[in-house]
């Protein structure tokens, strides 16, 4: 046990309010599972030393800090600052179809919609995702009705400016028909813990394009997940950024719930000097026909670390499975680390179903290519190593976006070194 | 302008070059031909710099400058031009960006401002009509997806937007049907003057009937064993590299 849990149990009993009952069992599911240590598989290469012998932070007035500007963006901002809502949610203009609650605030037959979603998509063998469910008071719950079609983006960022605990939870239904921008932003450099949670129910014939920014750095710690169930025919882009941090993980699940669902993810990670990143995904198939679709690049730099678990779980009724998944990393230096799994579990017996990992260094042929034109040493280097990610960026699907990130990794990557 | 003598050269530890002496004036276009494994590719990759290719042996000079001692990317900002055989595919990076790129890198060599984004892509367009391909190559990943004509017309608009002094052309006509061998050698000619100068590899003689050759030298074993005027293309291409006896017999083996 660390001295850190005991206090996050010990908070939980302070929490009270309509999600109780979940909660308490969620508590009690944390309690028997105790504290993830090196032998726990999901924890296996990534030490929870920064958190184990923290002190819980409980609650602290919002610090001052910058709002990410993505330009040309027609976005709805839903910020917290040290945990703590800063946007006066009432304030904003709502097209039709679209309900934004906060979860402190929610009436009627939005608690009955919330109850159902609260911890019933995100598993229970998430650790912090069962923190989460006993702490996270901070929250919004987006509603978007049958066939609504919602232009503007509606991001929630998660912003750390001091050294503090923040728990908070995001879920999304999203009706029959209907579709919806989503993304998750995270951005800190402060001794803080974030956990962050999201759950998604996607309709039938829904559709949700996903990002998640997970882009806290130095100290901010981060531990979170994107957790989504897709019904008959819905659909899920999602685009995945992560930077490195003492510790940084994320946890994503989609669950094929209906036939014929698609899902596609891209997640990129971008890491240097001690940082640590942390990608565990898994892909429920768990009904017949269903798609998808998954690459994971990332750049490690310096002495950093990144680790990336991709699960694909074909159930046995599962036929007509198409489930691909890659992982492709690129080593800058000698000491740079990737820790790379597939772990595929096929139960059905018609299913195409293919992965693959690589770790690569520099492609001398290309360097070569470039030199020969002219090109300097150190450009041909970074045109060749941001390619990589830059193919990915090139397939996020709002371009407002790919122009917003492309910038900032570029800048990012331009500081690491090429040994 | 270059100036080669007695170059051997070995890949590997395996000798390819063994003594080849060559000498090339402004102005000039050298067609090099000669059987498999003679070292034809090997020559190109050895004046270019690549990795991996060990001079043992000789001097090159280029622009009175010791060629050999400088970096690959030195060669290339001086002028020096190659068109790869196998030209790379880069997936991710667009042929837009990797040609500004290396467009920029020879005026700042030059010492010339680099060129505004409106400025390269109005020349780009310039260069890509002239080699009859689609602009929207441009855009697309470099070599990727494309075609072996393609790549080869993509070489040789590269070669058009840097205005090399020295061009190599690495069996720019292989894979190619005649109309792709035309738009080739059109994109060639067009940049022939008194001044620049080609040495053009190829198997075929059927490259020199649109790109007429000052010389043609036949390589063999690493060697320049015959030299002549490009009657000497058309005897091969009737007789074949029979003439050359012991030496092509040995290449071959």
């Amino acid at each position: 046990m660390s001295q850190w849990l005991e206090q996050v149990i010990d908070n939980a009993k302070d929490v009270s309010d309509f999600l109780t009952p979940t909660r308490q069992a969620s508590l009690a599911e944390l309690k028997a599972q105790g504290w993830p240590g090196k032998r726990t598989e999901n924890w296996r290469f990534t030490p929870l030393t920064s958190v184990s012998q923290r002190d819980a932070v409980k609650v602290a007035n919002a610090g001052e800090a910058e709002v990410p500007v993505i330009e040309n963006l027609d976005v709805f901002d839903i910020v917290f600052v040290d945990g703590q809502l800063i946007t006066s949610i009432a304030d904003i203009d709502l097209p039709e179809g679209l309900t934004l609650s906060t979860l402190d605030d929610v009436s009627g037959d939005d608690e009955q919609a919330v109850k159902a979603l609260f911890g019933h998509i995100k598993p229970q063998r998430h650790t912090f995702g069962l923190i989460n469910d006993a702490l996270a008071t901070q929250g919004v719950f987006i509603d978007v009705a049958a066939n609504a079609n919602i232009q503007p983006t509606i991001r929630i960022c998660n912003l750390t400016t001091q050294a503090v605990d923040v728990h908070s939870r995001v879920l999304v239904r999203i009706g029959e028909g209907a579709s919806v921008t989503v993304m998750e932003h995270g951005e800190g450099n402060a001794d803080s813990l974030t956990t962050a949670f999201a759950e998604y129910s996607i309709a039938d014939n829904g559709y949700l394009e996903h990002y998640r920014f997970a882009l806290f750095t130095d100290k901010a710690k981060q531990v979170g997940g994107s957790h989504f169930r897709l019904g008959d025919h819905a659909r899920l882009n999602s685009t995945v950024v992560g930077y490195g941090s003492e510790l940084s993980r994320l946890d994503v699940d989609i669950i094929h719930a209906g036939e014929f669902a698609d899902a596609k993810m891209n997640a990129i990670y971008l890491l240097a000097e001690n940082e640590l990143f942390d990608l565990h995904t898994n892909i429920e198939h768990a009904v017949p026909n269903c798609t998808s679709e998954e690459n994971a690049r990332g750049i490690i730099g310096d002495g950093a670390r990144a680790v990336f678990n991709g699960r694909i779980h074909i159930h046995r009724d599962a036929q007509k499975t198409l489930a691909e998944m890659n992982n492709k990393n690129l080593l800058l230096s000698r000491r740079a680390l990737i820790n790379t799994k597939p772990e595929l579990e096929i139960y059905a017996d018609d299913v195409k179903c293919a992965h693959g990992a690589t770790v690569a260094e520099i492609d001398d042929t290309a360097l070569y290519y470039l030199l020969s034109r002219g090109i300097s040493r150190s450009k041909a280097l970074v045109i060749l190593n941001f390619g990589f990610i830059q193919e990915l960026v090139n397939e996020i699907p709002k371009a407002a976006i790919g122009t917003w990130l492309l910038p900032k990794l570029s800048t990012r990557f331009s500081q690491m070194e090429v040994k | 302008m270059l100036k080669i003598s007695n170059l051997h050269a070995s890949v590997e530890d395996k000798v390819i070059i063994k003594g080849l002496n060559l000498e090339i004036k402004p102005g000039e276009v050298h067609a090099i031909m000669g059987p498999n494994g003679a070292g034809k590719s090997t020559l190109g990759y050895v004046l270019s710099g690549r990795d991996g290719y060990e001079v043992t042996e000789g001097q090159v000079t280029f622009n009175d400058q010791d060629l050999l001692d400088m970096e690959v990317e030195e060669r290339a900002r001086d002028g020096l031009f190659l068109a790869f055989q196998y030209p790379v595919e880069i997936p991710g990076v667009s042929n837009m960006e990797f040609m500004k790129e290396s467009v920029n890198a020879m005026r700042e060599q030059r010492g010339e401002e680099p060129l505004t984004a409106a400025a390269f892509l109005k020349k780009a367009k310039e260069a890509c009509k002239q080699v009859q391909l689609p602009l929207d190559f441009l855009k697309r990943g470099v070599n990727e997806g494309f075609s072996g004509g393609e790549k080869k017309r993509n070489e040789i608009m590269q070669m058009i937007l840097l205005e090399p002094s020295l061009c190599i052309l690495d069996e720019s006509d292989s894979g190619l049907d005649v109309d792709a061998l035309q738009v080739v050698a059109e994109g060639v000619n067009s940049q022939r003057d008194n001044k620049r100068s080609f040495i053009v590899v190829t198997h075929y003689q059927r490259l020199l009937d649109y790109i007429k050759p000052d010389f043609v030298h036949i390589l063999a074993d690493g060697k320049i064993v015959k030299s002549g005027d490009a009657s000497l293309a058309l005897e091969v291409e009737k007789s074949g590299y029979a003439f050359l006896g012991q030496a092509y017999e040995e290449a071959q083996a």
